[in-house]
C-alpha cells in the first residue's frame, strides 16, 4: 500500500512536565494495519507521548488526532467513542486486582455491550484463548497468575472491544526470552489477523527485529528518524549506534540464525 | 452499520450470511431455526471482527462437539479470523456461578477468621516484644529519623483537630450541664462535673478515637501499599527489620503523642467550658480558675493520661498488624485498614470500660 490512510497523528506536539522540556515540535503518523515501534532513551518521553495519544495528558501544544479525531477537544460522549476503537495495554497490566481473571476481560463489555453477563463472559474467555491463556486461568485472581499470563490477561481486555488500534507499553518488559518471542508472536499473529494497527513503546531489540514494520526514533524531545530497521542502521546518530551494537555484542555468535 | 443477517439457501443446506457482523451485531442477531449448519457461505460480509465471528458461529449453533461448517466464498481476512475463532473460541463454556454461603457457612467462616485474627495478633505481640528487647540491649537500631517523623505525624498534625474537637465538646457539656444546674442554683458545680467528665473520660476516649480514624487507618493504608509494591520483603532482604524500622517508631511515636493529645484535649475542653459558665451562668474567668485549683485532684488528671498509652499501643499494635497482613490487591488494602478503624474503636471502648470498673474498685 503506497499511502495508508492516517490512523495515528501527532502534529507539532510540544510538552513540558513539572518545568522540564519533554517534547518539543514532535511530528508522527501512522497508517492502518501497521505495527510500528517507538524507541529511545530512558527519559525521552515515550510513555509520555503514549499517554497524550490516548488522551491521559494533554500537551501544551499541538494536536492528536486518532482516526481523523482530535484527541481531547471532543465532548465525553465522543471521546468514549473514540476509546471503544482503541485498546490499552499498560506496563504493569494494571489488572483490577479485585475481579476474576475472566471479569477482568469482560469489564469493558458490561460497559460497552448490551449483552447479557454470561455472553460477555463467554466472549471474555474467546479473547483469553485468542491471548494464549488456558481455561482454568478464566475464574482466577491476576495475583494468582504469573507475569507472563498478567500481560496476556491484559492484551485479552485490550482485545475485548475487538479494537482497530493497539497500544502496547513495554508489552515484553519483566518476561523471560521465551514467553517474550512467544508474545511477540502472538501479537504478529492478532495483528495480522484482525488487522489490527499497533503502535508499541518498547526496549526489547529482539521485538523489534522479529514483529516491528516501522520504527519511530525519539531523542531530544524529537523524532530522529522514521523506517525500517534497515534505514535506521544507515542513520549516523551516536545514540542509535550504541543501541544496535548492544544486540550485536550479546548476538554475534549466533548470527545468521 | 448495516445490519447483520443470516438466512439458509433453498436447498435448506448453506447458512447465507451478510453484513457487518461485529460486537453490535448481539441486538439485530437473526433468528435462525436452530439446525445444524454444514456450509457458511460468507460472501455477502461486510465487516466481522472475532466478537461478531463468535456471535456468527453460535447463531449458527454451533457446538464444541458439531464438526466444524464448511466456509464457503468468504473474504481471506474474515475466512483466517473465523477460524482463528473456531480454533480458540469454541471451548468457551460458561463459567458455573459462584457458590454463595448459607448463613451457617458464613457464621462459621467468620468465627475461624476472628480466631484467626487472635493468633495473629498474639503472634504480632511476641515478635514485637522480641524486637523490643533487642532495641533495649542494643538501642543503636532505633530509627530516631524515622521516630522523629512519625511524632511529627502523630503529634503535630493532630494538635488541630483534637483541641477543635474537644473545645466543642466543652462548650456542648458545659452548656447542658449548666442548663440543668442553674435551676438549683448550683452554677458554679458546673465546674466540678466538667473537671471530671473532659479529664476522666471525655478527653481520652475522643482522642484515642480521633487517633484511630486518623492515624490507625493510615499506617495500615501506608504499610498495605508498601506490602503490595514488595517494600516489605525488600526491607527483609535488605537484613532490616520490619519491625524495627516501620512498626516500633510507629507505636513509639503513638506512645508519645497520645498522652500530649489528651493534656492539650483536657485544656481545650476546659477552655470551652470556660467560654461558656462566663457567657451563660456569670462565672468569670477567675472564679472558674479558682473553683478549677480547689477541686482538681491530681489522681483525676492522672486517670484520663494513664488511658493515653495504653489506647495508645492498642492502635498501634492493630494498625500495623492489618497493615502487614495485607494481600498483595488493592481491595485487600481497603478491607484492611476499615478493620483497622473498626476493631481500635472498638478496643478503645472496651479498655475504656475495663479501666472504668478498675479504677472504682481501687478507690481511685
Amino acid at each position: 500500500m503506497a499511502t495508508r490512510e492516517p490512523v495515528i497523528e501527532v502534529s507539532s506536539v510540544a510538552t513540558q512536565l513539572g518545568g522540564h522540556v519533554i517534547h518539543r515540535d514532535l511530528n508522527l503518523s501512522v497508517g492502518r494495519g501497521e505495527v510500528v515501534a517507538l524507541i529511545g532513551g530512558s527519559g525521552t518521553g515515550k510513555s509520555v507521548l503514549l499517554r497524550e495519544i490516548i488522551g491521559l495528558l494533554k500537551p501544551q501544544a499541538g494536536t492528536i488526532r486518532l482516526f481523523g479525531q482530535s484527541v481531547g477537544d471532543g465532548s465525553p460522549a465522543q471521546m468514549n467513542a473514540l476509546r471503544r476503537r482503541f485498546g490499552v495495554l499498560f506496563q504493569d497490566g494494571a489488572l483490577f486486582t479485585s475481579l476474576s481473571v475472566e471479569d477482568n476481560v469482560a469489564t469493558p463489555l458490561f460497559e460497552h455491550t448490551g449483552l447479557p453477563h454470561a455472553t460477555c463472559r463467554r466472549l471474555a474467555r474467546l479473547k483469553l484463548a485468542l491471548a494464549g491463556l488456558p481455561p482454568d486461568a478464566a475464574t482466577k485472581r491476576p495475583s494468582e497468575l504469573s507475569g507472563g499470563m498478567r500481560k496476556r490477561v491484559a492484551l485479552a481486555r485490550a482485545l475485548a472491544l475487538d479494537p482497530e488500534l493497539l497500544f502496547l507499553d513495554e508489552p515484553t518488559s519483566g518476561l523471560d526470552p521465551i514467553s517474550a518471542r512467544a508474545f511477540d508472536h502472538l501479537i504478529r499473529l492478532l495483528a495480522d489477523n484482525l488487522g489490527l494497527t499497533v503502535f508499541l513503546v518498547t526496549h526489547d531489540l529482539d521485538t523489534l527485529f522479529s514483529i516491528i514494520d516501522r520504527v519511530i526514533v525519539l531523542s531530544d524531545g524529537k523524532v530522529l528518524g522514521s523506517g525500517t530497521l534497515a534505514d535506521l542502521k544507515q542513520m549516523n546518530d551516536p545514540w542509535l549506534r550504541d543501541y544496535f551494537a548492544a544486540r550485536a555484542g550479546h548476538k554475534g555468535a549466533s548470527h545468521g540464525n | 452499520m448495516t445490519a447483520p443477517n443470516a438466512r439458509y439457501d433453498e436447498a435448506g443446506q448453506a447458512l447465507i450470511v451478510s453484513g457487518d457482523w461485529r460486537v453490535e451485531a448481539a441486538a439485530y442477531l437473526p433468528r435462525l431455526d436452530g439446525k445444524p449448519v454444514r456450509v457458511i457461505d460468507g460472501a455477502g460480509i461486510h465487516q466481522l471482527d472475532t466478537n461478531g465471528a463468535w456471535l456468527l458461529l453460535n447463531a449458527a449453533r454451533v457446538q464444541a462437539d458439531d464438526p466444524l461448517p464448511e466456509l464457503r466464498a468468504f473474504q481471506p481476512q474474515h475466512r483466517a479470523l473465523l477460524q482463528l475463532v473456531m480454533q480458540h473460541g469454541l471451548a468457551t463454556a460458561a463459567s458455573p456461578p459462584p457458590r454463595r454461603d448459607n448463613i451457617l457457612q458464613s457464621t462459621g467462616r467468620g468465627t475461624l477468621a476472628l480466631w484467626g485474627h487472635i493468633v495473629g495478633l498474639l503472634g504480632f505481640v511476641g515478635q514485637l516484644t522480641m524486637e523490643l528487647l533487642g532495641l533495649i540491649t542494643d538501642p543503636r537500631h532505633l530509627r530516631w529519623r524515622e521516630l522523629a517523623a512519625q511524632v511529627r505525624n502523630v503529634f503535630v498534625g493532630a494538635i488541630p483537630i483534637v483541641v477543635g474537637m474537644l473545645f466543642l465538646l466543652g462548650v456542648v457539656f458545659a452548656y447542658l450541664l449548666g442548663d440543668q444546674a442553674q435551676q438549683y442554683g448550683a452554677n458554679i458545680f458546673v465546674v466540678d462535673g466538667l473537671l471530671m467528665a473532659i479529664l476522666r473520660e471525655i478527653s481520652p476516649v475522643i482522642v484515642a478515637i480521633l487517633i484511630a480514624g486518623r492515624t490507625g487507618a493510615a499506617i495500615t493504608a501506608q504499610l498495605g501499599a508498601m506490602k503490595v509494591a514488595d517494600e516489605i520483603d525488600a526491607i527483609a532482604t535488605l537484613g532490616l527489620s520490619p519491625f524495627a524500622v516501620l512498626v516500633v517508631p510507629r507505636i513509639l511515636a503513638l506512645l508519645i503523642a497520645m498522652p500530649l493529645l489528651v493534656f492539650l484535649g483536657d485544656v481545650a475542653g476546659m477552655a470551652g467550658g470556660m467560654l461558656i459558665t462566663a457567657q451563660q451562668l456569670d462565672i468569670a474567668p477567675h472564679m472558674f480558675m479558682d473553683r478549677v485549683s480547689d477541686v482538681i485532684q491530681l489522681k483525676i488528671l492522672v486517670v484520663g493520661l494513664v488511658k493515653a498509652p495504653v489506647f495508645a499501643i492498642f492502635i498501634g499494635l492493630i494498625a500495623c498488624r492489618m497493615g502487614l497482613s495485607v494481600s498483595r490487591d488493592a481491595k485487600s488494602v481497603g478491607e484492611h485498614t476499615t478493620s483497622t478503624v473498626v476493631q481500635s474503636v472498638v478496643a478503645i471502648i472496651v479498655l475504656n470500660a475495663i479501666f472504668a470498673v478498675l479504677f472504682v474498685q481501687l478507690d481511685i
